[in-house]
């Protein structure tokens, strides 16, 4: 209870306004650039799942997928659960330690995009008829030709996408939390999953 | 100041409504779409329960102006996908080696229906519901206030982030990066665009939290309204009656086939 209270603390409040709004608009500007099975629309809820711990991420997730909703894109709010699940683990994935090291924080953006697919797929399947009115229906429409169902074709198109595109989000957030200042990553609840102990002591400053 | 908003300001009847009251509108129509087993049913609850609010809104034109960009692109994939490639399907019109079946097309048909219901429901709330009343609304009835914070301060920011994204791309631009050619240019331009719009906003978090600390946002006494929201008496028994129903209609959806066979004496 007393960990719950400070991952929702001012300061992941005022974390959570500004990821959720740097999902949205670098959402925007990849969809812009029309590049091919990349997003990036969920480095700010990675940001705080790692940050402020899993249920902070769970929550900026889900509300990441309505806030899109009320902001003209609804086709995102049939996925808020997904987007929920994302923060969640790398949450989790940031709790185990996971961040600490370059090649299992991307195993845990490729462990993230497999899960996501596996819980998209369905959606996909039942509210859009197994496309996603984009480019990756090339996907879709293959292993739909060669006699898959709509749920794998579905799943399939999710799988390749979803773990491009995870791995590279969770890669961003990676370079993005390097490049922050120490005094700033101690402001937060889960500054223990990003910083090494020689970097600063913690204990000390928190106190404060 | 601004923010990033749909909703249209007209003085009509469906903007006058409680913000719930339309929330639960929505959930209705969406439920009603998904539940009645006709491929026409997502047409039917989109011009008998969209459309007529809508008009009563005044917001049919840019709720259709929104509408069909969103369903288009799925649509197209659909009939052609699930058209060409249903398997094992009775094929109605023959295109050289391939074939539309008809199966593929009542399933793209009977989805392209309950899409423009789901998405017509959640822009007829977007477009016709002011989000700080909407969530001013959802707080008084048990909602935390830190998530009618987060969603409505998110609205703020988002315009000034993307002016901040306009002004990096152009710099950017300015020294040469390429957004746009071949994958690969564009693919190499994501980098320079994102790392310093997210950085530079990152930065701003421990300002914005002390702002709130020095307003005693996290101070657990109960607080009140600036913008109190007037609520009807019908219209929460309006409200009461369609979440029954809707209730109801997923339970009756659930246990229809056995309803079927049991009562109905049916295969």
């Amino acid at each position: 209870m007393d960990q719950l209270r400070k991952d929702f603390s001012t300061v992941t409040i005022a974390l959570i306004v500004v990821a959720l709004a740097i999902n949205i608009v670098v959402g925007t500007i990849i969809f812009q650039l029309k590049v091919p099975f990349v997003y990036l629309d969920s480095i700010g809820t990675i940001l705080v799942g790692l940050l402020a711990g899993p249920w902070a991420g769970l929550v900026t997730g889900i509300l990441s997928n309505l806030l899109w909703g009320l902001l003209g894109n609804p086709g995102y709010v049939p996925y808020a659960p997904v987007a929920g699940v994302i923060g969640l683990m790398a949450g989790i994935f940031g709790s185990m330690g996971w961040f600490k090291s370059w090649w299992k924080w991307l195993l845990a953006g490729l462990i993230t995009g497999l899960v996501a697919a596996l819980l998209s797929a369905p959606i996909t399947a039942y509210v859009y008829g197994g496309v996603t009115g984009a480019g990756t229906d090339l996907i879709v429409g293959m292993f739909r030709a060669t006699g898959s169902s709509i749920m794998e074709a579905a799943l399939g198109q999710g799988l390749i996408t979803d773990l491009i595109d995870k791995t590279f989000s969770f890669f961003v957030v990676w370079l993005i939390v390097k490049a922050l200042p120490t005094t700033l990553l101690t402001r937060f609840s889960r500054s223990q999953n990003v910083l090494e102990m020689g970097d600063v002591d913690l204990e000390n400053i928190l106190d404060q | 100041m601004t923010s990033a908003t749909l909703y249209i300001d007209r003085d009509a009847g469906l903007q006058r409504l409680h913000p719930l009251t339309k929330l639960v509108i929505s959930l209705f129509l969406i439920v009603l779409a998904l539940v009645i087993p006709n491929m026409w049913a997502g047409y039917i609850v989109f011009l008998l329960g969209v459309v007529p609010l809508a008009l009563w809104g005044g917001i049919l034109q840019p709720l259709w102006s929104a509408l069909w960009k969103i369903v288009l692109p799925f649509a197209i994939s659909m009939f052609v996908i699930q058209g060409l490639f249903w398997t094992g399907g009775t094929p109605v019109v023959e295109l050289g080696p391939l074939s539309f079946k008809a199966e593929g097309l009542v399933f793209a048909t009977t989805i392209t229906g309950r899409l423009l219901a789901i998405m017509g429901s959640f822009l007829l709330l977007s477009l016709g519901t002011p989000p700080d009343d909407l969530m001013i609304s959802l707080e008084e009835r048990g909602v935390p206030n830190s998530v009618t914070y987060i969603v409505l301060s998110t609205m703020q920011l988002v315009p000034g982030l993307q002016v901040r994204a306009g002004k990096i791309r152009d710099a950017q631009r300015a020294r040469g990066l390429e957004t746009e050619g071949s994958i690969l240019q564009r693919m190499r331009s994501m980098m320079p665009l994102v790392e310093p719009l997210v950085l530079g906003s990152i930065i701003d978090v421990d300002e914005r939290a002390i702002a709130l600390e020095a307003r005693g946002f996290s101070r657990e006494a109960s607080k009140s309204f600036y913008r109190p929201v007037p609520d009807r008496r019908w219209e929460q028994i309006l409200r009461w009656m369609l979440f029954i129903a809707s209730i109801l209609l997923i339970v009756l959806r659930i246990f229809w086939p056995l309803i079927n066979r049991y009562y109905l004496g049916a295969g």
